[in-house]
């Protein structure tokens, strides 16, 4: 049985007369208003590369124009004939439902540090390498060294570069088993949101002892050694940078 | 007592208020107590936001699509859906999923929508499982994250076919029982059933946008809360120790899939970084993950009856387990 009642000989309703607004519509207006004020402050201000990959920040305009159409829509429908008042329960649950907006406008940008890179998969793992040719010519960037560490051949193409001189721009990562004059470059290599991310890291030697802090933004210069499956980077020069505009990497 | 209608404004102005002041303090606790700097209450953040980031702009496409099923498909064409035969209706139903590139938090509220509209439910359920894992996207993304593997075309066939599978047989599973024994009812249909009027199509349409993408929302945030936790807390490597132990090591990679609750359009990345498992470990965690995770099981319970739920994960997942060990065995 069908679920909605269509009650054919009942006059079309646009001819009754319109009594008021509805409450709970315009609540859920108000929500979608918020999330659609979210999406186009991400989008304009450039803050979705803080959560999404460039792969996937094409949603965001998207969300943006849909929440706004749909904020529109439902605003434009909320004076109805029989107005409800919105219950306490709707209520607290619009408001739960705008608190994620408040918390992601209120806070700072901020990106995954050192807090997670213990507990996340090592790029090197993962299947998208860039092709060998691509870790064999040209400038190397840490996606190259990640990718070059998931096969032979392309830890063959990371060892014919041995020597040569890198650029690398992350973050300060140190472990318990870090010695002082070393730490480990990291950069977060995520595909669609962070949720995903995983780890692009060289370790990073001839450093001085308590230079830089953890989660420190560093460019370090230096040549590079990959031994194994193990990539390591004699410093030469190494000095703190401001955040990317695109902390996270797309493989 | 009645209670007067000034009564009920001052009331609702004081709820109001009180909404507002909630909103206020957790913008100042966030900005000014420098909650933000914990490392742990930053990582949660990040997580937690771009979890909401990615997938509410999916669930207000999946309710877009669900308000243009309601308002425009005929009921008629649902049914002669319904009237085909169950071995040619999940195919069907399946195959159908190939054609909405959405990810699973937009086809809860399209399958939704289908079974209030008369399909059968055991079709609109299984285009609701097929959808996340056989979209042309991920199979796509699954291609690249295995690209230069020699299990590349095991991986993109396999999630492919198993998906489909699992689907069906979760379909199958369900088999007769009606849309009212599935479907928990929201307050706004029961009004429906009771003063359902002819307001103007474009009304009709908005009116079930925002319901259906509000509806799932608040699912979405619960599921995204438990899965930024756990994303927060757990260590990858936790269960990396399980590798080679071949039933189990499929059972952890699908436990895993359901604690890390990922877009089924990325998850293909993270399955290829944990090379430590066999391919049938990766394949549950491929399949099951798009059907059942923290926040779909939150979709899930807001939307279905308790026993559905149950159901839906027991199925999936006993038959995901089975048919990634039988793919196992074939390959070696």
């Amino acid at each position: 049985m069908s679920d909605v009642v269509t009650l054919r000989d009942v006059p079309r309703a646009d001819a009754a007369p319109w009594r008021g607004w509805s409450h709970a519509r315009l609540a859920g207006a108000f929500v979608l208003a918020a999330w659609a004020g979210l999406f186009w402050f991400l989008w304009l201000s450039g803050r979705v590369a803080f959560f999404l990959s460039s792969r996937t920040d094409w949603i965001v305009p998207v969300a943006a124009v849909l929440l706004t159409a749909a904020t529109v829509g439902r605003a434009a429908s909320a004076r109805v004939r029989s107005p409800e008042p919105l219950s306490a329960g709707e209520l607290w649950i619009s408001c739960l439902l705008v608190l994620p907006v408040v918390l992601v406008l209120s806070a700072p940008p901020a990106t995954l540090g050192t807090f997670s890179a213990g507990k996340r998969g090592d790029f090197a793992g993962a299947g998208f390498a860039t092709s060998v040719t691509d870790i064999g010519e040209g400038a190397l960037t840490l996606v190259d060294v990640a990718a070059g560490q998931t096969s032979r051949e392309g830890e063959r193409a990371l060892a014919a570069r041995a020597g040569e001189t890198v650029r690398f721009v992350g973050f300060v990562s140190r472990f318990d088993d870090t010695p002082a004059d070393e730490f480990v470059l990291t950069r977060y290599v995520v595909s669609c949101c962070v949720a995903d991310a995983m780890i692009a890291s060289v370790r990073t030697v001839n450093v001085t002892p308590g230079a830089f802090a953890d989660d420190a933004w560093v460019e370090v210069t230096g040549t590079i050694y990959p031994v194994g499956t193990e990539v390591i980077v004699q410093a030469s020069d190494i000095r703190k940078v401001e955040r990317p505009d695109r902390p996270y990497l797309t493989p | 007592m009645a209670v007067t209608a000034p009564a009920r404004g001052t009331a609702q102005r004081s709820r109001l208020g009180a909404v507002l002041l909630v909103l206020v303090a957790a913008a100042v606790a966030v900005r000014s107590t420098g909650l933000e700097s914990i490392e742990w209450v930053r990582t949660f953040l990040v997580i937690f936001g771009s979890l909401l980031v990615q997938a509410l702009p999916f669930v207000v496409i999946g309710a877009l699509a669900a308000a243009l099923v309601e308002i425009f498909v005929p009921v008629a064409a649902l049914e002669r859906l319904g009237r085909l035969p169950r071995p040619l209706q999940l195919p069907a139903a399946a195959l159908a999923g190939m054609l909405f590139p959405i990810c699973e938090c937009g086809s809860v509220p399209v399958a939704r929508r289908l079974m209030l509209r008369g399909l059968t439910p055991s079709a609109a359920i299984t285009f609701m499982l097929a959808a996340p894992v056989l979209n042309p996207v991920v199979i796509a993304s699954t291609f690249v994250a295995f690209r230069g593997r020699t299990t590349l075309w095991t991986m993109v066939t396999g999630r492919f076919v198993l998906g489909m599978l699992v689907a069906m047989a979760v379909g199958w599973v369900i088999g007769d029982r009606t849309t009212d024994r599935l479907l928990k009812r929201t307050p706004d249909e029961r009004y429906e059933l009771e003063l359902e009027r002819p307001e103007a199509r474009w009304r009709r349409f908005f009116v079930h946008l925002g319901d259906d993408f509000l509806f799932m929302a608040r699912y979405l945030l619960l599921g995204a809360t438990i899965a930024a936790a756990i994303q927060t807390f757990l260590p990858a490597s936790l269960l990396t120790g399980l590798a080679d132990l071949s039933v189990v090591s499929v059972l952890a990679m699908m436990s895993l899939a359901v604690l890390l609750s990922l877009c089924s359009e990325s998850d293909a990345f993270v399955a290829a970084s944990f090379v430590q498992f066999a391919p049938s470990a990766q394949l549950g965690f491929l399949v099951l993950g798009p059907m059942v995770d923290m926040k779909l099981l939150a979709l899930y319970a807001g939307t279905f009856r308790r026993g559905f739920v149950r159901t839906v994960v027991v199925a999936a997942s006993a038959t995901t387990l089975v048919g990634a060990l039988w793919i196992g065995l074939v390959i070696g």
